[in-house]
């Protein structure tokens, strides 16, 4: 019961936005999809997963706190609860903002068995960053991942919505040289699959 | 045994004793009616059963028709499981201690074990479950997941992420009882970690809560850390006077120094939750400002004086032209022996408690401030809020209104010019201009009048009233609709006095409820005012009155009673000019305060929790709160230094305790005949409501 506080200030506690403080970046597009969403489940709250997926499309690959607080704005949930499901699943990219391209190295036991380390070390060198990194252009980031489900393709590696496997150094240079060529971002391109099969027509009985 | 319906209760076997429990059940409570106990740490009474820590697992069984018990394979958590028909349920089986234990080593695999240092430690449910069924040594000898110890999520609550075990309690506090979400799970697996978004301030009214019901020392409260520890403590039942809800607590002192309030479980009231207010709002008990010692002027300073110079002093000035001010927090004894000093000592009728904006006078006045009591909210089919922010003036009834939204269905209509926390579970939103509420209590009273196809000559049409309100006819009628099915409230505070014709407002609700049946309530809003009103304190002049006779010289004398005018009065102008007018004034309060700077006579007061006195809730439960701390100076309570004041002018006996006060006002006001100290009850005691217009 004293005024004296142990830790820090009040005052200097970041506060959470308030919903009229929020800059909303979603497109016309990503509204509608929003509405279309709203009709296949019973209530608002069954759209946060849906609703990330079109937050990390339109917010670039990065679910950045604006986007969280967007999503959570449009299906008037709280902040807290959006963010919790966010960080739960990691296919959205809460952590920090990603390349262009994702490359997914799966380091799990039939893949590790098949050479799983010296393609990731070859992937390290040849893009000069460790896992969780960005290349300094922005193109590559490279992740550790867990089992990927493509044991008969391994050692495997996952870019955007295909797999590459099995992969080695000859192929992996051709990987990146085509994707240096692709124009298109792959981690935006595979949200917006996920968004198009999430909104599409439900399927009749 | 009472004998029960046979289609609503179950037979069960607990521990090979047969009991009927009723149906749906869960095994957890069933097991309580046996005295026995199954360890918890996720799962709360009141809150839904998630089943995450797993130690209340229990082998369950089932009776076969040869007599015999054909067991589950594996043990069952006894949080999510409702009994049914045949069960038959082992607590205390080789298999349960050794799940038990099993359960404890994986939950203090990555505790840091810094009991000696956490606030938690001695009323710790892992530190005691772990004592009765938990292993003696760990065989983790890796080293433990660290977090960042001591993170202060609000001013109020410091989170140690390193002992938490993940129960939920806390991220389920904020969904289903709160309701503001501000807490949930973020990351998954060994970093989850319970806390607010991106690390943001717990911005919340109820946060005090999650300190109370973590069931570990994750969550402390940054108030109480490193103040003392459990078995220093000496705990005392206490009330709440933060606001009028009366809430029941837990005075923990230490060294007859209060320093901190938890709740105290009054299913009545508070359940056993406690609001921010009411928890970190008692710093006034140990303020350096606490008034010790009664004080006279002496030019432009003040000089100690005993009481019996300062009653002497007052003796000689007060009169018949002199009145009293009072406070939300003085009580029913103390309200009652002021009654008595100014009627009988001094011959004057002027007091007042009111400090909003309007005040009625008597026969304005509503009849019936408190149909619904706060327990029967929740059971309510329709809750319409009209021109009360709950959350923040009686927060325990915005707990039990959402409760009721989210239990049982309760239908809740907000009306209001500003927004509220209520708002986000409202079913139905009115929202009306600045000013209007009058104009939009008129429009629902016509859209009932029709709805009944009652005349509705002399009614502003719904155009006009969508236009000075901005709230549409079709909304209107659908809470009429609402409101006439039956078992409805309509629930206002005090607080509507300060808006716009509020007795034209409170007439229109309250024939909007006289013509639906819904029940009416226009609680109080301080800590003793609905005591204030039914012990009829106001008399003669009202507080505006007061303050001009003041200002303009009319008064002599005038005494605040623990009130500062210059912050509760709405007009600061009318209250400077009041207290600078007075010839005499004497200011009694707990702390140093503004209007102390004009008193001539200042006396130290003793708070709530420092002496035996009753206290009457906004629905009319009168409670007692005993005696906690001692006064740290020569302060006294209210009660006593009226009663010795009267003693000098009119000699007499005087009372010598509260409970003879409260004998006293039980035989004059047949209102309190059942609040003597003999028949309060521990739930406290509601008013009887004997007489028509007792309600004054």
């Amino acid at each position: 019961m004293s005024d004296f506080l142990q830790l820090g200030s009040p005052n200097e506690r970041p506060r959470a936005p308030r919903l009229d403080e929020l800059d909303l970046k979603f497109s016309d597009q990503a509204l509608a999809e929003l509405d279309e969403l709203y009709s296949h489940y019973p209530d608002k709250k069954s759209c946060i997963l849906p609703g990330l997926w079109i937050a990390q499309r339109e917010y670039g690959g990065y679910l950045n706190g604006e986007a969280i607080a967007e999503v959570a704005y449009h299906l008037k949930r709280s902040y807290a609860e959006v963010e919790g499901v966010a960080t739960f699943y990691s296919m959205y990219n809460t952590v920090h903002a990603v390349g262009k391209h994702m490359i997914e190295v799966c380091t799990c036991l039939s893949c590790q068995v098949c050479g799983a380390y010296p393609v990731a070390e070859y992937l390290k060198k040849k893009l000069g960053v460790g896992f969780g990194e960005t290349t300094e252009d922005g193109v590559f980031t490279l992740h550790e991942v867990e089992c990927l489900n493509a044991c008969d393709r391994a050692p495997v590696l996952q870019v955007g919505s295909s797999y590459h496997g099995p992969v080695d150094e000859k192929s992996i240079d051709a990987l990146l040289e085509n994707l240096r060529a692709q124009e298109e971002s792959t981690v935006i391109q595979m949200a917006n699959d996920i968004v198009k099969v999430q909104t599409g027509p439900l399927k009749s009985k | 045994m009472a004998t029960v319906a046979a289609t609503d209760t179950v037979n069960i076997v607990i521990n090979d004793v047969d009991l009927q429990v009723p149906k749906g059940e869960l095994v957890v409570e069933a097991v309580k009616r046996l005295g026995h106990e199954i360890p918890i740490f996720c799962y709360h009474p009141r809150m839904k059963p998630v089943g995450m820590c797993r130690m209340c697992l229990v082998e369950v069984g089932f009776k076969q028709p040869d007599g015999s018990v054909r067991k589950m394979p594996k043990p069952q958590a006894g949080c999510t499981l409702p009994v049914s028909e045949g069960m038959v349920i082992y607590t205390d089986t080789e298999m349960v201690h050794r799940d038990r234990k099993g359960v404890l080593e994986f939950l203090l695999i990555n505790h840091p074990l810094d009991c000696p240092v956490c606030d938690r430690g001695g009323e710790c449910p892992l530190q005691n479950n772990t004592i009765f069924y938990g292993p003696s040594t760990s065989r983790y000898i890796d080293i433990k997941r660290h977090a960042p110890k001591a993170f202060p999520l609000s001013e109020y609550v410091t989170l140690d992420l390193e002992r938490c075990i993940q129960c939920g309690r806390c991220v389920r506090f904020t969904e289903e009882i709160s309701g503001d979400a501000q807490l949930a799970f973020r990351f998954r697996g060994a970093a989850m970690q319970p806390s607010t978004f991106k690390l943001t301030d717990f911005d919340s009214k109820f946060s005090g809560n999650v300190i109370e019901i973590c069931p570990v020392g994750a969550l402390t409260s940054s108030k109480y850390r490193f103040r003392a520890r459990p078995w220093d403590l000496e705990t005392s039942e206490g009330l709440c006077l933060e606001c009028g809800n009366g809430c029941n607590v837990w005075l923990d002192h230490r060294a007859a120094k209060l320093v901190r309030v938890n709740g105290r479980t009054n299913e009545a009231i508070n359940e056993e939750w406690t609001c921010d207010k009411g928890k970190f709002g008692h710093d006034y008990y140990n303020s350096s400002k606490r008034l010790t010692q009664p004080l006279r002027r002496e030019g432009d300073r003040f000089v100690p004086v005993s009481w019996g110079e300062a009653y002497a002093e007052i003796a000689a000035h007060l009169g018949a032209k002199s009145a009293a001010l009072v406070g939300s927090t003085v009580s029913n004894e103390g309200l009652f022996c002021l009654q008595k000093l100014f009627k009988d000592g001094f011959g004057s009728e002027n007091i007042d408690h009111r400090w909003t904006r309007t005040l009625p006078a008597a026969g304005e006045r509503v009849a019936k401030r408190h149909e619904s009591s706060i327990a029967s909210l929740e059971h309510k089919k329709t809750v319409l809020v009209f021109g009360a922010d709950l959350a923040n003036s009686q927060p325990i009834v915005h707990l039990r209104v959402r409760k009721g939204w989210f239990l049982n269905e309760t239908r809740v209509v907000v009306a209001h010019s500003q927004t509220t926390d209520a708002d986000s579970f409202a079913n139905l939103l009115l929202s009306c201009k600045p000013g209007s509420l009058d104009d939009l209590a008129m429009g629902l009273e016509r859209a009932v009048a029709e709805a009944q196809k009652t005349d509705v000559q002399g009614f502003a049409s719904f155009k006009d009233t969508e236009k000075t309100t901005s709230v549409k006819e079709s909304a209107l009628r659908e809470v009429a609709a609402m409101l006439l099915e039956g078992n409805a409230s309509i629930v206002c505070t005090a607080s509507i006095y300060n808006e716009n014709k509020p007795v034209e407002t409170l007439a229109a609700l309250a024939k909007i409820a006289a013509a639906t049946g819904a029940e009416f309530n226009v609680y109080a809003e301080g800590g003793n005012d609905e005591g204030a009103m039914a012990l009829g304190v106001m008399t003669g002049r009202n507080t505006h009155e007061i303050l001009q006779d003041c200002a303009m010289g009319d008064l002599n004398a005038l005494w605040l009673v623990g009130a500062d005018p210059l912050t509760l009065h709405p007009s600061r102008r009318l209250a400077e000019d009041a207290l600078e007018a007075v010839p005499f004034l004497v200011y009694q309060g707990l702390l140093e305060c503004e209007a102390m700077g004009y008193a001539s006579i200042v006396l130290p007061m003793e708070a709530p929790g420092e002496h035996d006195g009753t206290y009457t809730n906004i629905e009319g439960r009168v409670q007692r709160m005993q005696q906690a701390v001692k006064n740290p100076g020569d302060g006294k309570p209210a009660w006593r230094v009226f009663s010795e004041l009267l003693v000098r002018i009119k000699p007499g006996r005087p009372s010598f305790s509260a409970k003879e006060i409260m004998d006293e006002i039980a035989a004059t006001h047949p209102a309190f005949a059942e609040a003597t100290y003999d028949k309060l009850e521990k739930e406290g005691t509601p008013l009887k409501p004997v007489i028509e217009n007792f309600y004054m």
